[in-house]
């Protein structure tokens, strides 16, 4: 972790703003707030934080628009809070360009795990054609995956589809986004296609297909490489 | 309309009686007259008498009063002009003629008049049966009928087929005014309506529009509909012609048949009003006092925990079990939360079903991760067929179905019990048990269990009562079932089934 990681929070609830405050300052992180969408914007073009940390319910604006407003120019990450049951607000957020979400209550300790990916995703050199999680292997260039060393046979959509998910490793990827990236845009509906493939994919790298711990779902909304 | 259609045929005032009649009369005279012409010569004229008198009977079973009066004159006239000698004279000569004449003209008077007052009687009486027959039958389909809309779908069909009617329309007391509560008939009468007159005829209680003496230029006539304890409103009718006196009398019998059965609809469902707001009012107080409750002791939980953390040196160790309890009491509250939302968002239909293709695998992967620490003192088995088909559920929903049923399990079944996991596809449904072989319920409970805020021991704190009511709620925006049942084995049973399609396969371009 990068000691000048700054990370600014735009959410109008002080309680909320008090609890990231402490927990993200305690692990070495520099905090800003802001507690409408205005003060936000101009926060984020004056610090120029290393994150950002959105609750999509604010006084002043939608904050599926402050999320537009704020990619027209911001590139570093932005991970959102939403109330339980808005998969379609969250799944509206990833597609605008949010890089992770957190329904609230969430806890601290989830909130950690997804600020450091988002940040290691954002600043990782990308340049290491081999990817390790464990005991699995996956080199990007040659198309082999492995694990304890075994060859694990992939078919080409199959390792297209690992690949996209272990590249974005702990980051969220929506099921229209999959489907775009692996098929095409004219198989956005046809979801069965990625259903598919994720099972045949389960079986063969996961310890235990039945209790998947590196494909993981995300209700409704997508996948998750979970290492 | 059907009885003055009838009239045209039997016509008891004289006036109603047509020149077609009077024109039968004059021909059919005319014609039996030069029937009889060769007869007299040969039988002499006393036959042609009879003759005579044997047609006006005749005539007058079928004509008028009117026409009867006139083919008596018309034919003693004729027999004396024609047959009684001299001839071509109206002069009688002999004694017993003048005096066969007149009992010619009196009898066929007589005969004729009666004949005609024997048939009116009898059609009287004929119609008078089928109007009581009219209106038991109304009475017996109206005490049948259920529902405003089913009464008046009586309504309008006998009126229709009794009297001639175009269009009916009920009208009801709203707001010191009349809106419209249900109409029969062609729509364009609905502008038609006279909300005044209407209102008007409400408020006094006496006919008026059409026919009527007040309001009479209206298009439609108006009846106020009266009951014993309430009114039920005013009935808007359109007919082609005013009614007759007994029509009039008839439909007026008709109209209070239409009111009572009105009547009786709008006191029951006053009093299923007044039974739900009873029932709410109920189900406020039981909230409120569960709401209460349930709530208390967490936050009692977390307010203790965090004041002995902030005034007293408490040692490491009970430090991290007062954080350990606050966690748990929060996580409770949570929980709570949770539920009375998804059960407000579900009794308010702000829940919208997305259906998308589901591996129920995944379904049941997901649930026991998120149940973890909970299902960690349990057994839990799962059978999924290995070919087990994809199928359209929001996986969300659920996801949350399950999670309550696994919950349910957990908390009502001793540790260490089976939770038995079950889901397959059959002809086009779903089909996902979750069982256990915990107690299961007292089977006299068993059809409340899905009842909100029921809980088996209402002693024992364990949420609000809504995890089941939930799961029900859910399934059946799926347009599913789900039934509870006690296994012969012991333990619950949640059959939850929900009709689904299935992908075609064989369009999945599968490499190799």
């Amino acid at each position: 972790m990068n000691e000048s990681d700054s990370i600014l929070i735009i959410d109008d609830e002080v309680q909320i703003r008090r609890l990231l405050e402490i927990s993200l300052t305690s692990n070495g992180y520099k905090t800003f707030f802001a507690s409408d969408g205005k003060e936000g914007l101009t926060s984020a073009a004056t610090h120029h934080p290393s994150l950002i940390i959105l609750d999509l319910g604010l006084p002043d604006i939608d904050g599926l628009d402050l999320l537009v407003k704020l990619r027209e120019w911001y590139t570093k990450p932005i991970i959102i809070l939403t109330v339980r049951n808005s998969e379609d607000d969250i799944i509206h957020a990833l597609d605008q360009g949010a890089n992770d979400y957190l329904t609230k209550p969430f806890r601290s300790g989830e909130l950690l795990a997804r600020v450091r990916t988002a940040i290691r995703l954002n600043t990782a050199k990308t340049d290491n054609p081999v990817l390790e999680f464990g005991s699995l292997s996956i080199d990007l260039v040659s198309h082999v995956v492995r694990r304890n060393d075994e060859i694990i046979k992939l078919t080409a959509t199959e390792f297209s589809l690992l690949s996209l998910l272990a590249k974005n490793q702990g980051r969220v990827l929506t099921h229209q986004f999959l489907l775009k990236e692996i098929w095409g845009y004219s198989y956005l509906e046809q979801t069965q296609y990625l259903r598919v493939f994720i099972a045949q994919l389960r079986k063969k790298i996961e310890e235990n297909p039945s209790k998947p711990e590196l494909l993981i779902t995300e209700s409704g909304i997508g996948y998750r490489f979970g290492f | 309309m059907k009885y003055l259609k009838r009239e045209e045929k039997i016509p008891y005032p004289i006036i109603t009686s047509s020149i077609n009649q009077y024109l039968i009369v004059v021909i059919v005279i005319a014609l039996t007259a030069l029937f009889c012409r060769p007869l007299s010569t040969q039988q002499g004229y006393y036959i042609v008498s009879f003759i005579l008198l044997f047609v006006v009977s005749v005539m007058a079973v079928f004509l008028g009063i009117g026409p009867i009066l006139i083919a008596s004159t018309l034919s003693s006239l004729v027999w004396n002009f024609l047959f009684i000698p001299p001839h071509y004279k109206f002069h009688i000569e002999r004694t017993e003629d003048k005096l066969m004449f007149v009992s010619f003209f009196f009898i066929a008077l007589i005969n004729g008049v009666l004949t005609n007052r024997i048939r009116r009687q009898e059609a009287l009486a004929l119609e008078r049966e089928e109007r009581t027959n009219a209106i038991f039958e109304l009475t017996r389909e109206l005490s049948n009928a259920s529902g405003i809309n089913e009464i008046l779908d009586v309504a309008f069909r006998d009126v229709k087929k009794y009297f001639d009617a175009a269009s009916i329309c009920i009208l009801k007391e709203k707001d010191n005014s009349v809106e419209i509560l249900a109409r029969k008939g062609n729509g364009k009468d609905l502008s038609r309506i006279d909300f005044k007159v209407a209102e008007w005829v409400f408020r006094n209680s006496m006919r008026a529009g059409r026919f009527a003496d007040f309001y009479n230029d209206a298009s439609l006539t108006y009846y106020p509909m009266t009951g014993k304890r309430i009114s039920p409103g005013v009935l808007a009718i359109e007919f082609e012609k005013p009614l007759s006196a007994e029509d009039e009398v008839f439909w007026i019998g008709y109209l209070t048949q239409i009111s009572n059965a009105m009547e009786r609809e709008m006191l029951s469902e006053l009093a299923l009003k007044a039974r739900l707001l009873d029932e709410s009012d109920k189900l406020y107080k039981t909230l409120f006092t569960m709401i209460s409750h349930e709530f208390r002791i967490p936050i009692a939980t977390i307010m203790g925990a965090s004041d002995t953390l902030l005034i007293s040196n408490t040692s490491e160790y009970n430090r991290t079990e007062l954080f350990n309890e606050i966690f748990k009491a929060s996580a409770r509250l949570n929980h709570l939360v949770e539920n009375l939302l998804n059960m407000s968002r579900l009794e308010s239909g702000k829940i919208s079903v997305h259906p998308d293709w589901c591996d129920v695998n995944d379904l049941l992967n997901k649930v026991a991760r998120v149940l973890k620490n909970e299902l960690e003192r349990f057994n839990l088995k799962s059978s999924i067929p290995a070919e087990m088909p994809f199928v359209k559920l929001d996986f969300g929903l659920m996801e949350q179905v399950i999670y309550n049923l696994f919950l349910n399990a957990c908390q009502y079944t001793a540790t260490g019990s089976d939770i038995n996991f079950e889901a397959y596809y059959h002809e086009g449904y779903i089909v996902i048990i979750v069982a256990d072989n915990g107690p299961g319920f007292p089977p006299a409970m068993l059809d409340k269990v899905f009842n909100k805020f029921f809980r088996v021991d209402s002693q024992k704190t364990g949420g609000l009562g809504l995890g089941l009511s939930i799961v029900k709620g859910l399934v059946e925006a799926h347009k599913g079932r789900v039934i509870v049942e006690n296994q012969k084995e012991g333990g619950a049973r949640f059959t939850i089934s929900i009709p689904t399609e299935i992908p075609d396969m064989n369009k999945i371009s599968l490499e190799k």
